[in-house]
């Protein structure tokens, strides 16, 4: 199911400091990557629409408020030396505060540039309510997940299709009896083989990560790895084996693949992951700060790296949002015009982004 | 004392005499012979409550001498307790089986103990002129027994309770050095308070008093020695074993060991040790906030100075 394209209002003359505007939407940002990668030579005015989940699609147009935990993000990515070992940052904070939006943000950012990025939307989706679990022909402690790693392949195959043709496989992989893919065939057949024949989709995206962590030291091209609930790496499943006894992480092929992608033993590139409550398993919801999160297991496995909190609109961010919504006749209540209106509203958000939207929803 | 018999003998006499004292009693002795007709002389209408004729001054420890149930006409206090009606304020004390239910302490007023400690002080000796400050008792007694005694009025003196003894003695006090400090909390388990630095423990599985005593002492002798002791088997004390974060050896030091070399390796500097990394100024602040951010748990502060100290330590600009 190809996500129908329409286009993407872009208007990087207002996308700075000055006037901001705000999305709303979390899930659908692969696609919005996708169309700025198939067209790089686009003019800056060029504009795509989105058919995606509502405030888009009522919008009509996907917007990101530019904030300072993301520019001080893009000033780390620009400077970063791509000799060097890769550099993890962690985005934190509280709910709803804009975490997610930031790493969307950042993945727009290298997208733009030309990086190639591997999004995993959602790190949670793979570590619970899996349908499917396969054993792994790999490794026979394994379990494989067809359905995710399908999912998760195709969407890699649209964002980044021109680098599929570009990057050559340095060895040759057996998926079967009659399957396999020689050496030096593009990325691309790697993928296609995953689509094909789904068993061997967690195979498959295994293969892709190795390779390209393999190829970007070479310092052709760079990579971007976002991970959205990077904890969920680290933490428990819900998911169960046939005999009823839990799986531990580890024991998930997808899983165990992300985390070797996620240490900082290769170069050229970044890894930018966020840290998530909501949808993380038996994590209080108090629970923000990396060490409550993470565990111990991930603080160690992701030390040392550069968090970067996230906090609640500040006064201007607030007016912009507010202005934002305005602007595009959200807020039909006739009071809301007034600055009482938004005081009220400020209070009863307490400046917090998920909640400012839940409460202007209704109005 | 003469006054208030007369009172009373008053009172008595207005029961049993036709006209009434005040206007009050009057009229409900009208409203009662309305009422109820012939039953009118066998109705007694009520004498004021005690509470309005107490002094502001008076003597509270004969109103209350003892532990007793809450009188409403003994205490002259507007209390109102219960669940409000809706819309209303808590019933009142007259008749209120919630203030009569719940204990109270009417009896032990500032005055009465001091009453009470004014009739103990016949049976107590002088407190010692040398200790009079808590830091002095601290450092010539550092071990405090405590003993409780039980008095009541029954058929006999014995109470099993006053055979409990509380020992409480400080760490600081104790000649311990840092394994021995460490394996004698890790023994004791919950009668040591990491505040206040306070070991207390409480003995009562002897039948006696000094049984119990004895026992204490003997438990807190053993546990000193023990704890001077090192066994072979605490050498495989693991890290989740481990009471404080130690960064030495830790994965933490590994993998910041691990990124300069490469960092280093790429910017072809040869020859750099571990020794030289380790005690560079750049890892010497990586490891403190580390250990901080572990120890102290997470702050704004704490992550703040990790997050510099790790931008040192990888070397990565801030400045566009």
């Amino acid at each position: 199911m190809l996500r129908s394209v329409k286009g993407f209002i872009c208007r990087p003359l207002k996308l700075d400091h000055g006037y901001a505007l705000h999305m709303a939407a979390k899930d659908c940002f692969s696609s919005v990557v996708s169309q700025d990668v198939q067209t790089p030579a686009e003019k800056p005015r060029a504009i795509f629409y989105t058919n995606e989940s509502d405030p888009i699609k009522t919008f009509q147009e996907a917007c990101v408020m530019v904030r300072k935990p993301a520019l001080e993000l893009f000033t780390y990515l620009k400077n970063s030396n791509f000799a060097h070992p890769v550099v993890r940052y962690v985005i934190y904070g509280e709910r709803g505060t804009g975490k997610t939006m930031t790493l969307c943000h950042v993945v727009h950012f290298c997208a733009r540039q030309g990086w190639l990025v591997l999004h995993i939307p959602d790190a949670h989706l793979w570590v619970k309510n899996c349908k499917e679990l396969m054993q792994s022909s790999y490794n026979k402690e394994r379990l494989d997940q067809p359905l995710q790693a399908s999912f998760w392949l195709r969407n890699f195959r649209t964002t980044n299709e021109h680098f599929l043709k570009e990057i050559k496989t340095q060895q040759k992989y057996v998926w079967g009896k009659r399957d396999s893919t020689e050496q030096g065939r593009p990325l691309g057949e790697v993928v296609e083989q995953g689509l094909t024949r789904v068993k061997n989709a967690s195979d498959a995206v295994g293969v892709v990560l190795k390779e390209i962590k393999q190829q970007c030291c070479l310092g052709s091209f760079r990579v971007l790895v976002a991970v959205d609930g990077v904890n969920a790496l680290w933490g428990r499943t819900t998911l169960k084996k046939e005999d009823k006894s839990p799986v531990s992480p580890e024991e998930l092929t997808l899983v165990y693949n992300l985390r070797k992608m996620v240490m900082n033993n290769w170069s050229g590139g970044a890894v930018v992951t966020t840290l998530s409550q909501t949808g993380s398993l038996f994590k209080p919801s108090s629970a923000h700060l990396p060490h409550e999160l993470l565990g111990k297991e991930g603080f160690d496995a992701l030390d040392p790296f550069v968090p970067i909190l996230v906090p609640n609109y500040t006064e201007r961010e607030f007016e912009s949002c507010y202005h934002y919504y305005l602007h595009c006749r959200w807020l039909q209540h006739e009071k809301a015009r007034t600055e009482d209106g938004k005081e009220e509203l400020r209070f009863l958000s307490g400046c917090n982004p998920w909640q400012l939207e839940r409460l202007s929803a209704p109005l | 004392m003469q006054l208030l018999f007369q009172r009373w003998r008053q009172q008595v006499a207005a029961y049993f005499s036709t006209p009434a004292a005040s206007s009050r009693e009057a009229q409900q002795r009208e409203v009662s012979t309305r009422r109820r007709g012939r039953m009118s002389q066998l109705i007694r209408s009520h004498i004021p409550p005690r509470t309005e004729r107490m002094a502001v001054d008076q003597d509270w420890s004969s109103v209350y001498p003892t532990a007793a149930a809450f009188k409403p006409a003994s205490v002259p206090l507007p209390i109102r307790m219960g669940y409000p009606v809706k819309g209303g304020v808590p019933p009142p004390k007259e008749g209120n089986l919630e203030l009569i239910k719940i204990p109270n302490f009417l009896h032990l007023t500032p005055p009465a103990i001091k009453k009470h400690c004014a009739a103990l002080r016949d049976f107590c000796t002088e407190w010692p002129s040398a200790l009079d400050g808590d830091e002095k008792c601290e450092q010539h007694f550092p071990v405090e027994i405590e003993t409780v005694d039980y008095v009541s009025a029954g058929t006999s003196i014995r109470n099993p309770k006053a055979r409990i003894v509380t020992l409480r003695v400080k760490l600081s006090n104790l000649n311990l050095d840092d394994h021995a400090k460490k394996k004698l909390i890790k023994l004791v388990g919950k009668r040591y308070c990491k505040d206040t630095d306070v070991l207390t423990i409480i003995t009562d599985r002897c039948p006696l008093r000094r049984q119990n005593y004895d026992y204490g002492i003997h438990l807190l002798t053993v546990l000193y020695h023990e704890s001077w002791k090192t066994e072979a088997w605490e050498s495989e004390k693991t890290e989740e074993d481990m009471e404080e974060y130690i960064w030495e050896n830790s994965s933490s030091q590994k993998n910041a060991l691990d990124t300069l070399l490469q960092i280093k390796a790429t910017e072809n500097v040869s020859n750099v040790t571990k020794e030289e990394l380790l005690a560079s100024e750049v890892v010497r602040n990586y490891r403190n906030s580390v250990i901080a951010l572990k120890n102290e748990g997470e702050t704004e502060s704490n992550m703040s100075q990790y997050k510099e100290s790790v931008k040192k330590l990888l070397n990565i600009q801030a400045l566009p």
